[in-house]
């Protein structure tokens, strides 16, 4: 977006070291996505599969919708773990990926010959 | 005859207007039905029977069972000891246990997700009716799917460990259950693992699937259009809808289907699935695709897996 005028704040990647801006109104996903950006998994985007899981280190985020008790219980919603797809950022935040893809077609899975 | 045909799927969801709003105006869908626990039943313009959704309010998503057509109800007792026998439980659900449904017969697959089988659901008729039909109703939304057509169940297989429950799973739906294998990805060392298989009741090339990974799941429900300019509609129904698009329309190389895969609002995976592929039939060689092709396989003109595609599910 060329002319984009909404307040910002930092998001800060731990493990890649990335640090794009997120809109008051985005989710944190959706504004590593907009951007190009990359750092956190992304999945269905709509709180239910878990891949983008996070840990919000430093820096306050409110709720945009229901995440899956399936992938963040409510003990580690209030250690501050959540979905980056279901959470916008109110302060600059600082925060380490938790969730992986878990490979369908994993290692020790493959043809050796065809590698 | 035994099974028909996919009856129904039951997904949870955790946001119901979100849902609801999805399945309508998205596939196009309409609600005929919602019970005392706050379920919410769809169906398609082109289903006869009353629903062929269940949505089920949760704090996660995910399915909560498949379940498929027969023809007769002595069919459930017939299947029932068929399942019995194999050594799997099963329990038979009285009529009223789903609304406007008659007895279901209930079973977990070997990959542990729940299968009912019924006779009977009530009789609501198509959009367009019997008698000197239109081709197509007026009052359709969306992409304006016309049915349900086949479940992907992601099933547990650790090469390390020796589980494969998509073979097992194959093995129990071909011997108990009647279905026919139409195609099979098969990979390892020895080429002879198999990682996914597509099976079939109907004539169409697949009226179930399953799929190797970490954990058991819900790859995908998936609704019917006749062609590919109705997959196009449909992606332009999910840009104006701000829809999470997986995969843009492309086609298979397994079951030649043209296609596209989006997320409802609680991230479970849809696609819209067009093209009749071949005629699917229990004398017709089985396809195999081998692990270096399993790209081609799954999308056919790129070839390459797209990680969301085979790495998220819920």
């Amino acid at each position: 977006m060329f002319f984009d005028t909404r307040p910002k704040v930092s998001v800060h990647v731990a493990q890649t070291g990335e640090t794009f801006v997120c809109a008051s109104d985005e989710s944190l996903l959706q504004a590593m996505l907009r951007l190009g950006r990359k750092g956190i998994p992304v999945g269905c985007v709509n709180g239910g599969c878990g891949v983008c899981k996070v840990h919000i280190v430093e820096g306050q985020c409110r709720s945009l919708g229901p995440i899956s008790r399936a992938h963040i219980t409510a003990e580690e919603e209030s250690a501050g773990y959540t979905l980056a797809c279901r959470v916008a950022a109110v302060t600059p935040v600082r925060l380490e990926v938790t969730g992986k893809f878990e490979k369908p077609f994993r290692k020790g899975f493959a043809n050796p010959a065809n590698t | 005859m035994g099974i028909m045909r996919i009856g129904h799927v039951s997904i949870k969801v955790m946001d119901m207007a979100a849902a609801l709003k999805h399945y309508e105006n998205v596939l196009g869908m309409k609600k005929t039905m919602e019970d005392k626990h706050g379920n919410v039943y769809l169906k398609c313009w082109d289903e006869w029977d009353k629903y062929s959704l269940i949505l089920t309010p949760s704090d996660q998503a995910g399915l909560n069972h498949v379940a498929y057509k027969v023809e007769k109800d002595s069919d459930l007792v017939d299947l029932q000891q068929k399942i019995e026998a194999y050594g799997i439980s099963t329990t038979l659900l009285e009529e009223g246990a789903l609304p406007s449904t008659g007895r279901l017969l209930q079973f977990n697959l070997p990959s542990g997700h729940e299968m009912r089988l019924y006779a009977m659901k009530e009789y609501v008729g198509t959009e367009v009716g019997t008698t000197n039909p239109d081709p197509w109703p007026d009052n359709i939304k969306g992409a304006g799917a016309h049915w349900l057509d086949h479940c992907l169940l992601m099933c547990e297989l650790n090469p390390e460990t020796g589980v494969n429950k998509v073979a097992e799973n194959t093995k129990f739906s071909m011997e108990v259950l009647d279905f026919f294998l139409t195609e099979q990805i098969l990979v390892g060392p020895d080429g002879d693992m198999q990682a996914a298989t597509w099976l079939a009741r109907t004539t169409t090339p697949h009226d179930i699937a399953f799929v190797g990974g970490p954990r058991m799941g819900l790859h995908h429900i998936a609704f019917f259009l006749d062609s590919w300019n109705d997959i196009l509609k449909s992606a332009d129904v999910m840009a104006k809808t701000k829809t999470r698009i997986d995969v843009a329309p492309t086609r298979h190389g397994i079951t030649r289907g043209e296609t596209i895969y989006f997320f409802d609002p609680s991230g479970n995976r849809n696609e819209t699935f067009a093209g009749l592929g071949y005629l699917a039939q229990r004398d017709r060689p089985v396809t195999t695709w081998d692990e270096s092709h399993l790209g081609s396989g799954i999308f056919y003109h790129t070839g390459e897996m797209v990680p969301s595609f085979t790495e998220v599910y819920t």
